[in-house]
């Protein structure tokens, strides 16, 4: 075993022992990955984990470094870019991926990206 | 400030540009001369061709602290970097199929699944996939 493989082995045992709570988040995530485009919030994922919501924000946080929003906001604002590049509208883009105002979507995209969702496709517009 | 490069240390630039073209399927983007031995040599994703750029630097050949501090990683099985990949078990079969060696096979790691190869210019290099 390698010095690398030791270390790995120490840091499973401290940080990854609790397979339930890897379960959860891992679930957790593929939820958010399939369902983007829904209106999620914590008192819905909870649920569908059988968790409180206090438990899950916890959880998720302590194994992503992230809450289930932020990671959910990155997703959305990761297809966006996608559709974007692809020729769809902003206002199409903004709500097929669950956004619901073109304005507060722009903003977000901007203050992410750099630049503006029509700026972005006109930078990195590829024909499919 | 925007990250757009990052640099690999290697010990032949040729080599190493087969290996990280044909072997793990990067696709070169840069390729200047800089001298008669050196260039100023990246590739970059296949499925992501406009973002970051791995540059393939042979400072092991030119700076003895970089050689050190390479073998000193590599000899401890630690990886100089990581790539991502949706699925590791697949990219590891692919990857062993063309002959390239794992100092450690796919492995769960809490949320996510790794895997670590050897390069063959004198690094090893961690797959990982988010489960």
């Amino acid at each position: 075993m390698t010095h690398y493989q030791t270390e790995l082995e120490k840091l499973k045992s401290i940080c990854y022992s609790n397979k339930g709570q890897i379960e959860t988040v891992i679930g957790t995530r593929h939820y958010i990955n399939s369902n983007f485009d829904q209106d999620l919030n914590l008192d819905l994922l909870s649920h569908i984990r059988f968790t409180s919501k206090f438990h899950l924000l916890r959880l998720f946080k302590k194994y992503y470094g992230q809450t289930p929003k932020q990671y959910l906001t990155d997703t959305r604002l990761g297809k966006a870019k996608e559709l974007l590049r692809s020729g769809a509208t902003v206002t199409e883009t903004c709500f097929d991926v669950g956004f619901d105002s073109p304005s507060s979507f722009c903003t977000l995209f901007k203050s992410r990206a750099g630049l503006s969702p029509t700026e972005f496709q006109k930078s990195n517009f590829r024909k499919v | 400030m925007k990250v757009k490069v990052i640099s690999i240390p290697v010990q032949d630039q040729e080599k190493a540009l087969r290996f990280y073209t044909e072997k793990l399927g990067f696709v070169k983007k840069i390729d200047v001369p800089l001298d008669e031995n050196n260039r100023w040599l990246t590739v970059v994703s296949k499925e992501d061709q406009d973002g970051p750029e791995i540059l393939l630097e042979p400072s092991p050949k030119h700076f003895e602290p970089a050689k050190t501090y390479q073998k000193a990683l590599f000899d401890a099985g630690i990886p100089y970097t990581q790539f991502n990949a949706d699925n590791v078990q697949q990219e590891y079969e692919r990857i062993t199929s063309l002959g390239v060696e794992f100092s450690m096979k796919p492995t769960e790691m809490g949320t996510v699944k790794i895997a670590v190869f050897n390069d063959t210019c004198g690094n090893n290099i961690q797959i990982v996939e988010m489960l």
